[in-house]
C-alpha cells in the first residue's frame, strides 16, 4: 500500500525584499538579490514554494580588521589593508555576489571617521564594484546615527540593506532609509517578542514591512545556536501562520559569532588535542551557517572564503532538490 | 556600645544609631525613604547614598562602579556606621513610591483623605439581614423571693427567648459587674451580641437602652492603599469613607520586600503599628466626624491580602515567601480588636475576611462575593482586582480558580512620578489635540490638579499613542515641543504646568512612569491569558469580566483597551466595581451569610501559580507593548 505523504499548508509566506538596484531600476548594480518569499517551513519544497536560495554576502571592513585571527586574516591576506582591494578580490576570486560592509572605522575608538568620510567611502566602493551591498554600523549609536544616514544618501536609488534598526534605536536610521530608497535591518536580541516589536515601531514609521531584514542575533555552534535556532523557526511558524509583523527574512552574522568562538581560534599549540585551526575555524564557521540555514537564514553573512565556498556547495544541492 | 549621628539629606533628618548598624537602618527609624527592592540583602543595589562626612566599614559588593566608589557611593544596606556620618540620599535612591522634595513627600504621605467610594456598576448583592454584632434592649422581670433563678441565667434566659439562640460566651468582667449593673439601671439593659464562628458570645451589657447606636468598621488593606468604611450596623447605611496609603511604604513597595523586612529587628513590630496607627487614625476621624462613641463602635472586619492580614495581627510572614510558600493561617478566627492594637470598644471583635493561599487573600475573597460570583445564577466570570498584587479569578458556582500577578502599585498612583489616589484634585480624565499636543482633562472634584491617578494614566498612555506623542514601546519621541523636554529619567511630557496646578511642579509623565504602567498593564494581561489559557478557554468564552481597583471613579473601556491592560473583547462584556473588596467586606460586617458565603468562597478556590506556568514569562514578554506585540490580539485597535 502506499504511504500518502501529509503535507502541511500555510497561510502566510515571508515577504520578499530586493536588495540592488539595477541601471533599469535607478541604481547602478549589477544584479538584484531577492531574499525571502517561502510558503514553508525551510526546505520543505513539497509544502510550499521557496523561491529565492540563502544567499551568502562577504564580510569587508572599512579599515582592516582588528580582530581577526590570523588563520582567517591569512585568507585575504594584503587585500585586508585596502577595503577596496578586499572588495574586489571577494568580487572576482571568490564569486561574491553581494558584500557587507561593516563601518567599524567610524567608530570613536577606532580610528573616528566622520560621517562624510564614510560616505565618500561608500561612494566610491559603488563605483569600484557592482554587486549590491549591505552597510552595517560601528557600534557606536550617537556615531552610527550621523554616519548612516549620511552612506544612505550617498547611496540613495541603489536598494541597500542597512543597519541596525535596534529597540532603543531606531529612528534616526529608519528616517534615512525611509528618505533614500533603502532596507533595514532590525536588530532584536534572540527574542522573537522584541523582533515583532521593532517591525511595528518601523513600520508605523511608514516605513514598510516589505523593506525590513531581522537580524535574530545569532550564537555559533556551542554558544547558543539553538537558542537562536529555536528564535527563527518559531517566528517562522508565525509568518508562515499569517503574522505579517514577524513576515521578514533573517540575516544572521554567522562569521562575526564562529570566530569569537574559542574552538575556531585557538592554535594548535595551545589546544592540540582540537588539530590544526586552519580546518577548524572553517568547519566552525560553516556548520554554524548549515545549521542556520536550515532554521531559515536568508543571508548569511561571512568571513572565511573557504567556509563560504562550502556552504555555497551546499546551498546548492538544498537547492536542486526543489527543481 | 558607642552610638553614632547618622544625618541623612536633603531630609535633615539625624538619628542616633548603635556602631555598625547600617545606614539603611538608619535610614528606617529616621523615616527617610530608601529605595531597598531587595529589604537589605545586598542583592538589588537600588540603596546608593553618597557619604559625605565620616567613616563607614561596606561589605564587599560588586553593584557598584570603580567610578561611583571613587565619588563616595556606598549601598546603605551594606555599609556599616563606623563614627558620626552625614550621606546624601540621591533622586535614583529614594523610596519607589515616593518622591524628592519634602514638601512633595508631604503631598505623597498627605493626611487621611475622604473618597466617594466608587458605585460599582452592578447592583449590590442582597444578604439577610445579620450584621456580625447587634445590640439588644432588654427588660428584664427583677427577682423576687418566689423567682430566685440567677442574674446571668436570667438574662440569658431572656436572650434565648428573644434570639432564639444561647450565647456560650461572657468575660469575666461582663460577669463581675452583671448584679450591680442590672439593679442600677433598674434591670433594663442593652446587649452585645457578637458570632463567632457558630457561636455567639455576649462583648458587653450596658445600662438602659442603646441599641441604636450600633457601629462597625469595615477595612480593605492593600499593599499601598488603605481603604476604612464607618457603617451602621443598624439601618445598613456608610456614614463615611476613608483612604490613605499604606505607610508600610517606607518599608517596601511591595510584599516580598516588606516580608523580608519582618525579619529585621522589631520590623515586625514596626510593620504592624505602620497599619494600625493609620487604620486607627481613620477611626478616629470617623467617629468624630459622625458623633460616633468608640464604644458603640463594636466591630471591625478587614480584608486584607495575606501578606496584610499577617501583618495587622503581627504574625511572622516569613513563610509566606518560601517554598512551598504556606502561610500561618488562611482561616483566622475572630479575636478581640485590641488584641491586634486596634481601638474600638475594648471588647469589640475583629474579623479578617479568610483568603486562599499567601498569594491571593480575603480581598479577593471579598471581592469574589461582593460580584457575585459563587452565586448559583452567575455565568462562568473573571474578576481582576488592578492592585499592587493584581489577582484574578475565574469561576462561577462550581468551582473557582485564581492567581496573582505582580502589577506593582502604578495604577495606584504609586511608582509613578506625578501619580496619586483617586482623590480631590487627581487628574482622571485626558484627552490630547493630535494636531497641537495640547491637553485638556477633568480632575476629581473639579480642583486644581494636584497628580494624576490611575484612570487618568489609562486615558493619557492611550491619548499619547493616538496623538503619536509616544511609539507603541512607550518611549516619548523626540518631537519639538513646549509640553516635551528631557528629564532625569529619559524625556518627560507636560500634562499640566505648575502655573495651572496646586503642586511645586508641573505635573508630567516621562518615559519610566510609562514603562512602569506598561509593565503593570503586561502583568495583568498575560495573568489573565495565562489563566484562560491554563483553563483552556479563551476572552470569547466569559460573558463578563469584572474590574475592581482603586484607580479612579472611570475608567474609559476603551483607552484601558487600547494601551492592551484589558482584552479587547465587546465593551458590554467589562464592568467596572470599584474597590470590590470594601464592598464585600461591608456585606460581611452587615450579615454574617455573607460571611459564610465567603468562606466557602475561600474553601472553594484554587490557585495556579503563575511562576510555575512556563507560558507566563512568555505571556509578560509579549505583552510589553502598547497595546500588545501581537497586533492581532487586538483587533478593534486602530492607533
Amino acid at each position: 500500500m502506499a504511504t500518502e505523504v501529509m503535507l502541511e499548508k500555510y497561510s502566510g509566506e515571508v515577504f520578499t525584499v530586493s536588495i540592488g538596484a539595477t541601471k533599469q531600476e535607478g541604481g547602478s548594480r549589477s544584479h538584484t538579490i531577492k531574499i525571502g518569499g517561502q510558503k514553508a517551513l525551510p526546505y520543505l519544497f513539497p509544502e510550499g514554494a521557496i523561491p529565492n536560495k540563502p544567499v551568502i554576502a562577504y564580510e569587508i571592513w572599512d579599515i582592516p580588521p582588528v580582530d581577526w585571527s590570523a588563520e582567517l586574516s591569512s585568507a585575504y591576506g594584503a587585500a585586508l589593508k585596502d577595503p577596496f582591494t578586499w572588495a574586489e578580490k571577494c568580487v572576482r576570486d571568490f564569486k561574491a555576489e553581494i558584500l557587507c560592509v561593516r563601518l567599524q572605522g567610524a567608530h570613536p575608538e577606532f580610528g573616528n571617521r566622520s560621517a562624510a568620510e564614510e560616505a565618500n567611502f561608500i561612494k566610491a566602493l559603488l563605483k569600484k564594484i557592482d554587486v549590491p551591498l549591505i552597510i552595517t554600523e560601528s557600534g557606536d549609536d550617537t556615531k552610527d546615527n550621523q554616519v548612516l544616514p549620511a552612506c544612505c544618501e550617498a547611496a540613495k536609488g541603489e536598494r541597500l540593506l542597512v543597519g541596525s534598526a535596534a529597540q532603543d534605536n531606531y529612528k534616526t536610521l529608519a528616517a534615512a532609509v525611509l528618505a533614500d530608497g533603502h532596507n533595514i535591518i532590525a536588530e532584536s536580541p534572540i527574542d522573537i517578542n522584541i523582533a515583532k516589536q521593532l517591525n511595528i515601531l518601523i513600520s508605523d514609521m511608514s516605513l514598510p514591512l516589505e523593506r525590513i531584514v531581522i537580524n535574530p542575533t545569532i550564537g555559533a555552534l556551542g554558544y547558543g545556536l539553538e537558542y537562536a535556532y529555536t528564535i527563527m523557526e518559531r517566528s517562522r511558524l508565525a509568518a508562515l501562520a499569517g503574522d505579517k509583523t514577524v513576515s521578514s527574512p533573517f540575516i544572521c552574522f554567522v562569521g562575526q559569532e564562529s570566530w569569537r568562538a574559542k574552538e575556531a581560534k585557538l592554535a594548535v599549540s595551545e589546544m592540540p588535542a582540537w588539530g590544526p585551526e586552519v580546518e577548524r575555524g572553517v568547519i566552525w564557521e560553516a556548520v554554524t551557517a548549515t545549521a542556520l540555514i536550515q532554521a531559515g537564514a536568508d543571508i548569511l553573512v561571512m568571513r572565511h572564503p573557504k567556509a563560504a565556498a562550502q556552504v555555497g556547495k551546499y546551498i546548492d544541492n538544498l537547492m536542486v532538490r526543489g527543481k | 556600645m558607642s552610638r553614632f549621628k547618622v544625618t541623612f539629606h536633603p531630609y535633615n533628618k539625624t538619628v542616633e544609631v548603635e556602631k555598625d548598624a547600617t545606614i539603611l537602618s538608619a535610614a528606617v527609624s529616621a523615616g527617610v525613604p530608601i529605595n531597598s527592592v531587595c529589604g537589605g540583602d545586598g542583592v538589588c543595589g537600588r540603596c546608593k547614598v553618597v557619604l559625605k562626612k565620616g567613616s563607614v566599614l561596606m561589605q564587599a559588593t560588586g553593584l557598584l562602579s570603580p567610578e561611583e566608589k571613587k565619588r563616595g557611593v556606598y549601598l546603605a544596606c551594606l555599609s556599616e556606621v563606623q563614627s558620626d556620618i552625614e550621606v546624601e540620599v540621591p533622586r535614583g535612591s529614594t523610596a519607589d513610591f515616593e518622591k524628592i522634595s519634602t514638601q512633595e513627600l508631604k503631598k505623597t504621605f498627605s493626611d487621611i483623605e475622604d473618597i466617594e467610594p466608587v458605585k460599582p456598576a452592578i447592583r449590590e448583592r442582597l444578604f439577610t439581614k445579620m450584621p456580625l454584632t447587634v445590640k439588644l434592649y432588654l427588660s428584664l422581670q427583677p427577682p423576687d423571693l418566689n423567682d430566685k433563678v440567677s442574674d446571668l441565667d436570667r438574662l440569658c434566659g431572656r436572650i434565648k427567648k428573644a434570639e432564639n439562640f444561647s450565647a456560650l460566651q461572657l468575660g469575666i468582667v461582663n460577669i463581675r459587674n452583671l448584679s450591680e449593673l442590672l439593679r442600677s439601671s433598674g434591670w433594663k439593659v442593652t446587649v452585645t451580641l457578637s458570632r463567632r464562628d457558630q457561636t455567639t458570645e455576649i462583648t458587653q451589657i450596658e445600662p438602659q437602652d442603646t441599641s441604636l447606636k450600633n457601629f462597625g468598621m469595615c477595612f480593605d488593606i492593600g499593599t499601598t492603599t488603605l481603604t476604612g468604611q464607618l457603617v451602621d450596623l443598624n439601618k445598613s447605611e456608610i456614614l463615611g469613607t476613608k483612604t490613605a496609603y499604606n505607610k508600610q511604604a517606607t518599608f517596601g513597595s511591595d510584599v516580598i520586600t516588606r516580608i523580608i523586612y519582618a525579619r529585621e529587628p522589631d520590623g515586625l513590630e514596626k510593620l504592624h503599628c505602620a497599619v494600625t496607627e493609620e487604620m486607627n487614625r481613620m477611626i478616629q476621624e470617623l467617629i468624630a466626624e459622625h458623633n460616633v462613641d468608640l464604644n458603640d463602635l463594636t466591630c471591625v472586619l478587614c480584608a486584607g491580602n495575606t501578606t496584610m492580614t499577617h501583618l495587622l495581627l503581627r504574625i511572622d510572614p516569613t513563610y509566606i515567601r518560601k517554598e512551598p510558600y504556606v502561610p500561618t493561617a488562611n482561616f483566622i478566627p475572630p479575636i478581640r480588636a485590641t488584641e491586634a492594637g486596634i481601638k474600638i470598644n475594648p471588647r469589640g471583635l475583629l474579623y479578617c475576611v479568610p483568603g486562599v493561599a499567601s498569594y491571593v487573600g480575603g480581598d479577593v475573597t471579598s471581592g469574589v462575593l461582593s460580584c457575585g460570583m459563587n452565586d448559583q445564577a452567575a455565568s462562568l466570570n473573571v474578576l481582576i482586582d488592578i492592585g499592587t498584587n493584581g489577582e484574578i479569578v475565574l469561576g462561577h458556582k462550581d468551582y473557582l480558580i485564581s492567581c496573582a500577578a505582580s502589577a506593582g502599585p502604578a495604577f495606584e498612583g504609586s511608582g509613578v512620578s506625578c501619580g496619586m489616589r483617586a482623590t480631590k484634585g487627581a487628574i482622571q480624565k485626558v484627552k490630547i489635540s493630535s494636531r497641537d499636543f495640547e491637553p485638556s482633562y477633568e480632575t476629581i472634584g473639579g480642583a486644581k490638579p494636584r497628580g494624576i491617578c490611575g484612570s487618568g494614566y489609562i486615558d493619557l498612555i492611550a491619548e499619547m499613542l493616538r496623538s503619536g506623542i509616544i511609539d507603541k514601546d512607550g518611549k516619548i519621541k523626540p518631537l519639538e515641543h513646549k509640553r516635551i523636554r528631557q528629564s532625569d529619567m529619559g524625556r518627560e511630557f507636560v500634562v499640566v504646568f505648575k502655573d495651572n496646578a496646586d503642586s511645586s511642579s508641573d505635573i508630567a509623565i516621562n518615559d519610566a512612569d510609562i514603562d512602569n504602567l506598561k509593565r503593570a498593564k503586561a502583568a495583568i494581561y498575560s495573568a489573565l491569558s495565562c489563566l484562560l489559557k491554563h483553563m483552556g478557554l479563551d476572552f470569547d468564552s466569559v460573558p463578563k469580566i469584572f474590574i475592581a481597583g482603586g484607580f479612579g471613579t472611570s475608567v474609559d473601556i476603551n483607552n484601558a483597551i487600547n494601551i492592551g491592560l484589558l482584552p479587547d473583547v465587546k465593551r458590554n462584556k467589562i464592568i467596572f466595581v470599584g474597590n470590590s473588596s470594601i464592598a464585600g467586606a461591608r456585606a460581611m460586617l452587615l450579615s454574617y451569610e455573607a460571611m459564610e458565603q465567603a468562606e466557602e468562597i475561600a474553601r472553594k478556590m484554587t490557585y495556579l501559580d503563575l511562576s510555575t506556568e512556563p507560558a507566563y514569562m512568555d505571556e509578560y514578554m509579549a505583552a510589553l507593548f502598547f497595546p500588545h506585540t501581537d497586533l492581532a490580539k487586538f483587533p478593534s485597535v486602530k492607533l
